[in-house]
């Protein structure tokens, strides 16, 4: 016991002064968290559009006022060229034309002449298809409304617009459990690395000159692992949650299950490796060619409802879609790929299936 | 290394005394039988040194005692007891040295002597094995740091943390520089003033001559001869050698026809006159030489050495 304390406070003595080991277990994964959250909850979340006021008029005014305060949008006042020449730089993502003429108009419609409605303009960029659409509806609902209260009638049905989270914030929350779930899978993996490395240099081999137990010895490297991964699951999660607004809903006894268990599963991989790679740069090439497909065909950075039928067959397969599926579910209440029971039974047939590989092949010296 | 602790010549170990008993133990590695068939005993306080040169089994042999490997066949004990059946409780009472120091590259030297402290009922506190292998100054320093020498001496201190009855020392002075080496003799011999018995390979012959009570050669798998230095050496030389360099020396016969030449030993660049009467030797060979008016180029005059007794048994040189 004695022995395993000292151990495992030697091994992570030995993390914690490895710099390039403390890179890529927590700067790499942040790096990829922070990165994910800036491009989906990148800039502000209103669109951004032009207001070429021709009329000038109270009403007018009024107008901007309605659309400032019932739209996701942000206005910015200026001439047709000055607008036009701010959206070819891409700062505005549309331009509303309010034409001349439209308080007398107005007027003109509720003393109950009139000739005909007044058009507004919504200038949009062909090219960005979602943005003009959603630009065309906003503009197009509020001109309604705008037509209805000025023509006097009393509204008899209100749409009141509510999501549970925005498109955006979904993103995020899908990629903050699904990169906590690659973290883990990483650090499991490249547990080979180390290993390999211990028994090329003897370390391995001088340890068994000592009464020390085997198990011991592996006992305290899965400890480690242990302890590197509540670290990684507290980083990530709290970058989520404090700097990305990732609502953490799922039970934190059922997460951390799941964290623990995929850390087991992937380290019991990396063990795999580990018996078959005789020198570390071996190790290094079998871990990237285990992560790789992993990484891409396990519904991390892409959903699994978006791959072809054939990937989705193959991530069936996969330990880390499993992982990366309880965590979202856990998490923040992502759809379900496998109900949780399955993503547990899975891990834990890879788990038994890997540490029987390991326990035939794995070599001391 | 202040006081060098004198040397005992330790006796021959009697059959029920012996530290590590070694019986008929082989060991192959595919085609490669790597141990083949060596028996040997050691005795209590005795320096023992398995002399060889590389490939010969030396090491392999030492780890089986150690229980690093399984033999395929034959028995060992140490300490009375059975290494197949009592490896743990064996681990406990010796100290290990791979020819390999095998080292935490981030740990200090400090931190790495309490680790394996830790791995042993009883130990030796680190401030005295520190001071032994004069690494104190070393004890904050990450082991990546250290130099050969540090680092074979750390090797070493790692086998003391137990205060072990047996110590195991694997080639422990190679890569050294003369001095270190010297150094590291006078830390065995201080073992052995502690009463420590010690199993050592090497394949320095005066590292063999100066440390070792007693030598097993070794070569292809097998132990060729045992005895002291003294036995090894006059069992096959009474006489003395006359060398010199074989450039311009007179032709072999000639020379195993001079005054007092019982045997000619020819290496690559070399050629020794073995004698009982050095001056009839050495006239008789000037007399020679002056006549092919040439002179015998680097001459010396000295005992036979293990080196002799090497290339007497194997027919080859023992040369790094």
């Amino acid at each position: 016991m004695p022995g395993l304390i000292a151990l495992t406070a030697a091994n992570l003595r030995s993390f914690t002064r490895d710099r390039a080991a403390l890179f890529w277990t927590f700067a790499f994964p942040v790096i990829f968290v922070v990165l994910f959250g800036t491009i989906f909850a990148g800039g502000s979340s209103a669109y951004s559009l032009g207001w070429v006021d021709e009329d000038g008029t109270p009403p007018a005014a009024m107008l901007r006022e309605a659309f400032v305060a019932n739209a996701p949008v942000e206005l910015t006042d200026g001439t047709l060229e000055e607008s036009r020449e701010r959206m070819s730089t891409g700062d505005l993502d549309a331009i509303l034309v309010i034409p001349q003429g439209l308080a007398a108009a107005i007027e003109a419609a509720q003393g109950g002449g009139g000739e005909g409605p007044v058009t507004v303009t919504i200038i949009t960029d062909p090219s960005r298809s979602g943005t003009s659409q959603a630009v065309q509806q906003i503009a197009t609902g509020l001109v309604m409304a705008a037509n209805l209260q000025l023509s006097g009638a009393t509204p008899i049905l209100t749409v009141d617009l509510e999501t549970l989270q925005t498109s955006r914030l979904n993103s995020v929350s899908f990629f903050v459990p699904s990169i906590l779930a690659m973290a883990l899978m990483q650090l499991g993996i490249f547990a080979a690395i180390p290993l390999v490395e211990q028994r090329e240099k003897l370390i391995l081999k001088r340890l068994n000159a000592t009464p020390l137990p085997r198990w011991t010895l592996v006992g305290s490297n899965v400890i480690v692992r242990l302890l590197i991964a509540a670290a990684q699951t507290a980083i990530i999660v709290g970058i989520g949650v404090v700097a990305l607004g990732v609502e953490i809903v799922g039970n934190w006894v059922l997460i951390a299950g799941f964290v623990v268990l995929g850390a087991l599963s992937f380290t019991a991989i990396g063990y795999v490796i580990a018996s078959f790679a005789r020198t570390e740069e071996a190790a290094n090439g079998m871990t990237q060619i285990v992560q790789l497909p992993l990484m891409f065909l396990s519904g991390i950075f892409f959903p699994l409802e978006v791959m072809p039928e054939w990937l989705r067959g193959v991530a069936t397969f996969l330990p880390l879609t499993y992982l990366g599926d309880a965590l979202r579910q856990t998490m923040v209440g992502g759809t379900p790929f496998a109900p949780l029971g399955v993503d547990a039974l899975v891990l834990a047939g890879w788990l038994v299936v890997t540490l029987g590989i390991s326990a035939r092949f794995f070599r001391w010296q | 290394m202040s006081q060098p602790v004198a040397a005992v010549r330790a006796p021959r170990p009697d059959a029920a005394g012996a530290v590590i008993r070694v019986g008929e133990v082989r060991k192959a590695y595919g085609a490669v039988q790597a141990v083949d068939g060596v028996s040997f005993e050691v005795a209590p306080g005795e320096i023992f040194g398995l002399l060889g040169p590389n490939g010969a089994g030396k090491t392999t042999t030492m780890e089986m005692i150690e229980g690093l490997h399984q033999p395929d066949a034959g028995t060992i004990e140490v300490l009375g007891l059975d290494v197949r059946r009592n490896a743990s409780q064996i681990k406990h009472r010796i100290g290990v040295q791979l020819q390999t120091a095998a080292l935490y590259p981030q740990l200090t030297v400090e931190e790495l002597l309490r680790l394996f402290g830790s791995f042993y009922g009883r130990q030796r506190p680190v401030d005295q094995v520190l001071e032994d292998l004069e690494l104190g100054e070393k004890r904050t320093a990450q082991t990546k740091t250290l130099s050969g020498g540090q680092r074979q001496r750390l090797s070493v201190a790692l086998a003391l943390v137990n205060d072990p009855e047996v110590v195991f020392l694997d080639e422990p002075t190679t890569g050294l520089d003369p001095a270190a080496r010297q150094g590291l003799w006078q830390v065995v011999r201080r073992m052995q003033g502690e009463g420590r018995t010690i199993l050592m390979t090497t394949h320095y012959m005066e590292e063999a001559e100066a440390l070792c009570d007693r030598l097993a050669i070794m070569d292809h798998g097998r132990i060729l001869e045992i005895g002291t230095v003294d036995d090894l050496i006059g069992r096959r030389f009474q006489e003395r050698g006359v060398r010199f360099l074989r450039r311009d020396a007179p032709p072999e016969d000639q020379l195993r026809g001079l005054a007092g030449v019982t045997r000619l030993v020819a290496e690559d660049d070399e050629v020794v006159l073995f004698t009982r009467d050095v001056p009839a030797t050495v006239g008789a060979l000037l007399e020679l030489t002056t006549r092919a008016g040439t002179e015998p180029a680097d001459l010396m005059i000295r005992r036979a050495s293990l080196e002799d007794v090497f290339l007497d048994l194997t027919g080859r040189a023992l040369r790094d």
